[in-house]
């Protein structure tokens, strides 16, 4: 008998656990629009995963010299906003460097860049055959204007670290590109950077 | 029967492009309907907004730019009038009054029909813009049926008019053949504004998340909107008929469309709310317009 009643509470159950559990599937209508948003921003923006990749990895590296933050949960993507085009940052940031930590980790990377482009000189003038590589080295080195990074990436730590005393949970830098789609030169946009 | 509301349905369609409308009211107006993807319904809007808007008084010309895969000729039943093509007036073997065949039904209407047998570069984009600017001097409305992808055919087609509509379907592949030519029309200086027609919508679909909507769409390519046109078996029957849809009154593809020429007009003219009216006193209204036909 309690067998009965054990076995008919359980079916009861199980009943009600199945209407209330069931798995939210994603609609057909949301992965359709993600999947566009997705394979839009590539088609957009002329950047393919790999090299979306490759940004990313550049911006931790960069960004990590200034604050500490969550690498795992850096999130990188284009949003549509009206006709604009945004790059959206979003960086969780687990702790405020200090200020001479900071100062050490720069000025660390200035006597490197100082002994590099030493060795350079030093390369170029000793073995005369390998000029080419030698320049094409330097060329892939410093093909991204570095003083352009440092510019970018001071003015964004004084918006982090803002936002640091403000909230210290989550800061979002918002690189608001001018929309790819309205400008013919798509790789001399103007970037402005503006703190959200 | 879906039940037609007459509240609007909150998607701008004023909204305009950076671009300003064309200011020149002395002469036609030029407008290219486009989509990059093949099978969207270009033919089909051309057509449906041309006799919309020969019906409304306006003397209108379509051109079917389309060469070697014409059916512009077919979808208005003008098959078996056609004696002159585009090219036949490019290669001067008539004049281009010559090879405008006039409509069955509306004297304001007429095709400048494509050749069949011969290929995209038959006409070149210079050729074309000068056949624009001959038939602005007569008509009101030149309307130009754009080829499938964005080679030659689609420039050749873009070359002489001043607006767009960029035809789409709530697919993903269309919308992103539309995002496409949405790029290609911005950087066009004499595409002066482009509109959005989203074709073959299916209410039932959107309705149980298995369709993008209007407004997932229109988000997604952030362009204003000149027409939403719900799918309609009545499409093909009056394909087959030669028969453009919006001579039909009942049917609702065919109010959709007579209302893109309505916006096209200048008329503010709310879209279709396609959803059905679930609400008892839509119900009841609907019962009510099923019993005293259609009510206004």
């Amino acid at each position: 008998m309690k067998d009965i009643f054990t076995d008919l509470y359980n079916k009861v159950l199980g009943f009600f656990r199945q209407t209330e559990e069931k798995p939210e599937e994603e609609s057909a209508k949301d992965v359709a629009c993600n999947r566009l948003k997705f394979v839009l921003m590539q088609d957009r923006t002329n950047l393919s995963p790999e090299l979306m990749d490759r940004m990313r990895k550049e911006l931790i590296e960069l960004l990590s010299k200034y604050v500490e933050m969550d690498k795992e949960a850096l999130e990188l993507g284009f949003e549509q906003e009206g006709s604009q085009m945004a790059l959206m940052l979003s960086i969780p940031v687990l702790r405020a460097k200090e200020e001479s930590e900071i100062e050490a980790i720069l000025a660390k990377e200035d006597e490197e860049k100082g002994s590099t482009d030493a060795e350079e000189a030093v390369d170029e003038t000793a073995v005369s055959n390998s000029v080419e590589e030698v320049e094409s080295s330097a060329d892939t080195d410093e093909s991204v204007d570095e003083s352009e990074i440092i510019d970018a990436g001071t003015t964004s730590v004084d918006e982090v670290s803002e936002d640091i005393i403000e909230d210290s949970e989550k800061s979002e830098i918002t690189d608001s590109v001018k929309d790819s789609k309205k400008s013919t030169s798509k790789k001399e946009e103007k970037e402005t950077v503006v703190s959200k | 029967m879906t039940a037609l509301m007459e509240e609007d349905i909150k998607i701008n369609t004023e909204e305009k492009t950076e671009k300003t409308e064309k200011g020149d009211t002395m002469s036609g107006r030029v407008i290219v309907v486009t989509s990059g993807k093949g099978g969207v319904g270009k033919t089909t809007t051309n057509a449906n907004i041309g006799t919309a808007l020969a019906r409304a008084g306006k003397k209108v010309v379509m051109i079917d730019t389309d060469l070697g895969l014409r059916n512009l000729d077919l979808l208005l039943g003008l098959e078996n009038r056609i004696v002159y093509t585009i090219v036949d007036v490019v290669e001067e073997r008539c004049k281009l009054k010559q090879a405008l065949v006039k409509d069955k039904k509306n004297p304001n209407l007429c095709l400048l029909a494509a050749a069949q047998t011969r290929d995209k570069t038959a006409v070149t984009e210079e050729q074309l813009k000068d056949i624009c600017e001959e038939l602005k001097k007569d008509f009101d409305f030149i309307l130009v049926d754009c080829p499938a992808g964005i080679e030659q055919g689609f420039q050749n087609a873009v070359a002489g008019a001043s607006e767009a509509i960029v035809v789409t379907t709530p697919e993903m592949s269309a919308v992103r053949d539309a995002d496409r030519i949405i790029g290609l029309l911005e950087a066009k200086e004499e595409i002066k504004s482009y509109k959005l027609l989203i074709n073959r919508v299916r209410p039932n679909m959107i309705e149980s998340n298995d369709m993008m909507s209007v407004e997932d769409v229109q988000e997604i390519l952030s362009t204003p909107i000149i027409g939403v046109i719900p799918e309609d078996a009545g499409i093909i029957t009056s394909t087959n008929k030669g028969e453009p849809i919006v001579n039909d009154e009942k049917s609702l593809a065919g109010q959709a469309y007579s209302n893109v020429a309505r916006r096209i007009m200048g008329e503010d003219v709310p879209l279709l709310n396609l959803k059905e009216d679930k609400s008892v006193a839509g119900k009841v209204k609907k019962f009510f317009s099923n019993l005293f036909g259609k009510e206004k």
